[in-house]
């Protein structure tokens, strides 16, 4: 495909991008048995970015053949120009990057699961599920996989083709307690095609066994006292506090509309244990479910420090954002299907590991919480953030007691991160974290386990 | 095949449903959907980007001895066709037989079109500049960001094979916009709004609650948390209930009576609101561009009373879970209208001696039980019937089917966001604290 856009490259005139984009999808959804959903879709096009007199001219077509790649690179010089008609021409362009070049495809070369394959899967293991905890109110089980596929070239000289699959298992259980259901759920999977996935029964149902232990704990817990509390955080919750309240606030195009975190550069944010990144590749270990090395801009996708030992140093930016606020882009700019245009996202963003064991977090808790899994989370332009907790625990006296009701944990990101006393020494990466910031993206969020103070809701 | 790739939307879903019979589906149904977009992006004091997007996008159903596989392409390839075709079959092979699998036999509806046939995008663009003006003469502290001022036309043929066929087209305009304000180092929260509507919108100011909520952010540099931790009374947004009302759908929704977590299952015909309110399901609403004349299964739409003055009337069941559970189908397409009632926005905040104006609620998902737990955006503190002071690090806690039942007073002032609308509803005894 690279070559055939290759063939479009003369026709450019200034600033352009021409990328084909297919997602390639498969999603299995199963609630108490009944198969609810069994899909498979490959939703693909080409699209065309043009930049003139500061403002982006897009339009995209399904499809790659050679007349919807000449219809889309015509309609988006047409935006550009009807643009140039309401404002009048104004010279701008965009700063210069070294060309991203190269094939970045992690195509499984297993053979792919069968349908049949995959429908025994999730039936084996509601059967199992079934027959193990005939006292479950309900069992969900979702299969799904999404491979994105997309070639690049632009007027700068980036030619790219990359095909990155992702896939996870979610496994959810609901058990009636004494005051109505509840819930919990676990996911298994990442990096990879389906085949590409260890979905073994008994590790899974090892999991599943783990689960189930949790969900009966929970069934027989406590609310949490409201109020501020020292927490450990585990590190998947780590991982989306570093996504969600530093990652989002340090985005060029938030701190261009109002993020404080344009006021604090060069300024400690965060205790001084704490280093914090968005990084390309698959993160600093290696081990994100997201591998990214160039960005829809053909930017060459560079690690970010973010925060450096509590001090504030960088943010993410596209091109745009670059040149607004006189900086280098780091290879954030992405498009999530081919009729969305590339915005400034993270990739893989992870505060790094420390030296401090999960144990002895736990146990530097006289009164407080275990905070063990996270079910959403919002933040603010002023780093208030708030996320609700599905799992966790009371630690007294440095033990763990008993598990705790669903809550929300919420607090000022750049004054929390200062309480930081203890940052555990394991870095894990949340599988199959998604974003949403007008598209949908998949993301890597990841985060060793962290010991610090932050406000709980109770009843 | 090259008159699949030429054919109307109406003859490709016939067509592909007779050549799933034909392949040996014992069932199938077919949905193609077209749509088509014209954006203007702007973020701070300008347009960013102007966006044409075409799609064109087709669901194939099958179903082969109660066994149900569906595939999804885009385009018209036909390599893209007959793969997904067999896609769909072999998933359906793999599938699990379950009785309520089927296709609906429906009435076929005339054909419709909704809204304006192509948009003014010159004037689109006129509207953005104006709105950028205006924000910038009257609102100079106010930041925004991928606000975006959108023209949809969406134009889907059904078709399954039972006969049934169905075709509307609906176009429309959409305009959504996000915003905080900044004044040197002080900074307010970021907020958001907008609706649809089938004529262009003259003012952008004056879509929904987009201008209130701007001057409500103009009011927010001094946020501060409530005082003490107590219970007392909560004035829900329009802008709130847009989200709330959807957590309180899904438990009367037939989904989550499979799963057995809801909580409303055995409570039909009782009493479990307030009598102020009503909860009415409005697909067919003509204000509504975002409706629907059929639902995916190609059944046309009904409005229908969901909540009628507190009084559990209906459950929100589609075709599927009517045929699982064996309940009446009722509603495979959600367009809420919570019925405005007799007071003044003003009036009921004079009324409320302690609570907040909740304005959008951020919090972790409800569980099943609808116990909700979260902080208070955008929102405010009220006190012997005045607004005092813009809130922050503010959490409110309670129960939603409680808080349903503890409706006292609901505004005249109502939102059509396009696709729903709600007024304002004010409610008593829940928690407010702060850290």
């Amino acid at each position: 495909m690279l070559d055939r856009l290759q063939d479009y490259a003369r026709s450019f005139d200034g600033y352009t991008e021409l990328r084909w984009h297919t997602n390639h999808a498969v999603r299995l959804v199963m609630r108490k048995g009944a198969l609810l959903q069994n899909s498979q879709s490959r939703e693909g096009g080409v699209s065309a970015r043009c930049y003139r007199s500061g403002a982006f001219g897009f339009a995209s077509r399904p499809g790659d053949t050679e007349e919807a790649t000449k219809a889309a690179l015509a309609e988006a010089r047409a935006n550009t120009a009807l643009y140039e008609r309401a404002v009048g021409p104004c010279p701008a362009s965009l700063p210069q990057t070294a060309p991203g070049t190269g094939i970045y495809d992690y195509r499984s070369r297993r053979v792919p699961l069968s349908p049949s394959e995959r429908t025994d899967l999730l039936r084996w293991l509601n059967d199992a599920i079934a027959q193990k905890y005939p006292g479950l109110l309900n069992t969900d089980l979702v299969l799904s996989s999404l491979a994105m596929e997309k070639a690049l070239i632009t007027s700068e000289g980036a030619a790219t083709h990359s095909y990155i699959p992702r896939t996870v298992l979610l496994f959810g259980l609901s058990m009636q307690a004494n005051d109505g259901p509840i819930e919990l759920s676990d996911v298994a999977g990442g990096f990879g095609d389906l085949q590409d996935q260890c979905y073994d029964l008994e590790p899974l149902l090892e999991r599943i066994d783990a689960l189930y232990v949790a969900l009966r704990e929970k069934a027989d817990g406590t609310h949490c006292e409201a109020g501020v509390h020292d927490v450990v955080l585990d590190p998947l919750v780590a991982g989306i506090l570093a996504h969600e309240a530093i990652g989002h606030t340090c985005e060029a195009d938030s701190v261009l509309t109002g993020s404080v975190a344009g006021d604090y550069i060069d300024q400690p944010v965060a205790s001084e244990k704490i280093t914090l990144g968005d990084y390309g590749g698959r993160g600093p270990d290696g081990k994100s479910d997201l591998p990214i090395h160039i960005d829809d801009e053909g930017t060459p996708c560079r690690d970010v420090t973010i925060i450096e030992n509590g001090v504030l140093k960088g943010f993410l930016h596209n091109k745009d954002t670059a040149r607004r606020l006189e900086a280098e882009p780091t290879g954030n700019a992405r498009a999530f299907a081919f009729g969305d245009e590339p915005l400034v996202r993270m990739r893989n963003t992870a505060i790094l590991p420390g030296v401090d064991r999960l144990d002895d977090m736990i146990a530097a808790v006289d009164r407080g919480y275990y905070l063990m899994r996270a079910s959403n989370g919002q933040a603010d332009w002023t780093s208030e953030f708030m996320f609700g907790i599905t799992r966790g625990y009371e630690i007294r006296n440095g033990k763990l007691g008993r598990a705790i009701r669903d809550t929300t944990i919420s607090g000022v990101a750049f004054d929390m991160l200062k309480t930081v006393t203890h940052v555990g020494d394991t870095l894990r990466w949340m599988e199959g974290a998604w974003c949403g910031k007008k598209q949908l993206i998949p993301v890597g969020m990841g985060g060793p386990a962290l010991k610090c103070r932050i406000t709980l809701g109770g009843q | 095949m090259s008159g699949l790739v030429d054919a109307s939307a109406t003859d490709f879903t016939a067509e592909l449903v007779r050549r799933a019979i034909g392949d040996g589906a014992h069932a199938a149904q077919v949905t193609n959907v077209n749509l088509d977009r014209f954006e203007i992006d702007f973020s701070e004091r300008k347009v960013d980007l102007l966006r044409s997007t075409a799609n064109e996008t087709t669901s194939l159903g099958v179903l082969r001895d109660g066994k149900r596989g569906s595939a999804t392409l885009n385009g018209r390839d036909p390599d893209d066709i007959d793969g997904a075709l067999r896609t769909a079959l072999l998933a359906a092979d793999a599938g699990l037989a379950d009785p309520a699998n089927a296709v609906a036999e429906a009435s076929s509806l005339p054909p419709s079109r909704h809204g304006a046939e192509m948009a003014d995008r010159d004037a689109m663009i006129a509207t953005v500049l104006a709105y950028i003006r205006e924000l910038s003469e009257r609102y100079p502290l106010i930041r925004t960001r991928n606000s975006t001022y959108t023209f949809f036309v969406k134009d889907t043929s059904f078709a399954n094979s039972l006969g049934v066929h169905q075709r509307q087209r609906r176009a429309w305009y959409q305009f959504g916009a996000m915003f905080s304000a900044k004044d040197g180092a002080r900074a307010t929260s970021f907020n958001y709004s907008g609706a649809a509507s089938y004529v262009p919108f003259e003012q952008l100011l004056a879509v929904g609650t987009v201008g209130r909520l701007i001057e409500e952010t103009l009011r927010s540099f001094d946020a501060r948390p409530v005082s003490e931790k107590f219970i007392g009374d909560v004035i829900l947004t329009p802008d709130c209930l847009f989200h709330l009302m959807f957590v309180f759908a899904r438990a009367l929704g037939g989904y989550e009576f499979l799963a057995g977590t809801s909580p409303y299952k055995e409570k039909r015909g009782e009493t479990i609101a307030s009598p102020l309110f009503s909860l009415l399901n409005r697909p067919l609403a003509e204000d509504f561009p975002e409706g629907a004349d059929f639902d995916g299964f190609g059944i046309p739409t009904a409005d229908l009373d969901i909540v009628k003055d507190g009084r559990l009337d209906n459950f929100l069941v589609d075709f599927y879970i009517a045929r699982r559970l064996k309940l009446p189908q009722t509603a495979g397409v959600w367009n809420f209208v919570v019925p405005a009632g007799e007071r003044s926005l003003d009036d009921i905040i004079a009324g409320t001696r302690r609570g907040i104006i909740l304005s959008r609620f951020s919090g972790g998902r409800p569980n099943s039980n609808l116990d909700f737990s979260g902080v208070a955006k955008n929102s405010f503190y009220v006190e012997d019937g005045e607004i005092r002071h813009a809130l922050t690090e503010t959490m409110v806690t309670g129960s939603l089917q409680q808080l349903l039942k503890n409706i006292h007073a609901v505004s005249r002032e109502q939102v059509n966001f396009g696709d729903h609308a709600y007024p304002y509803l004010a409610a008593s005894g829940v928690t407010i604290s702060a850290k």
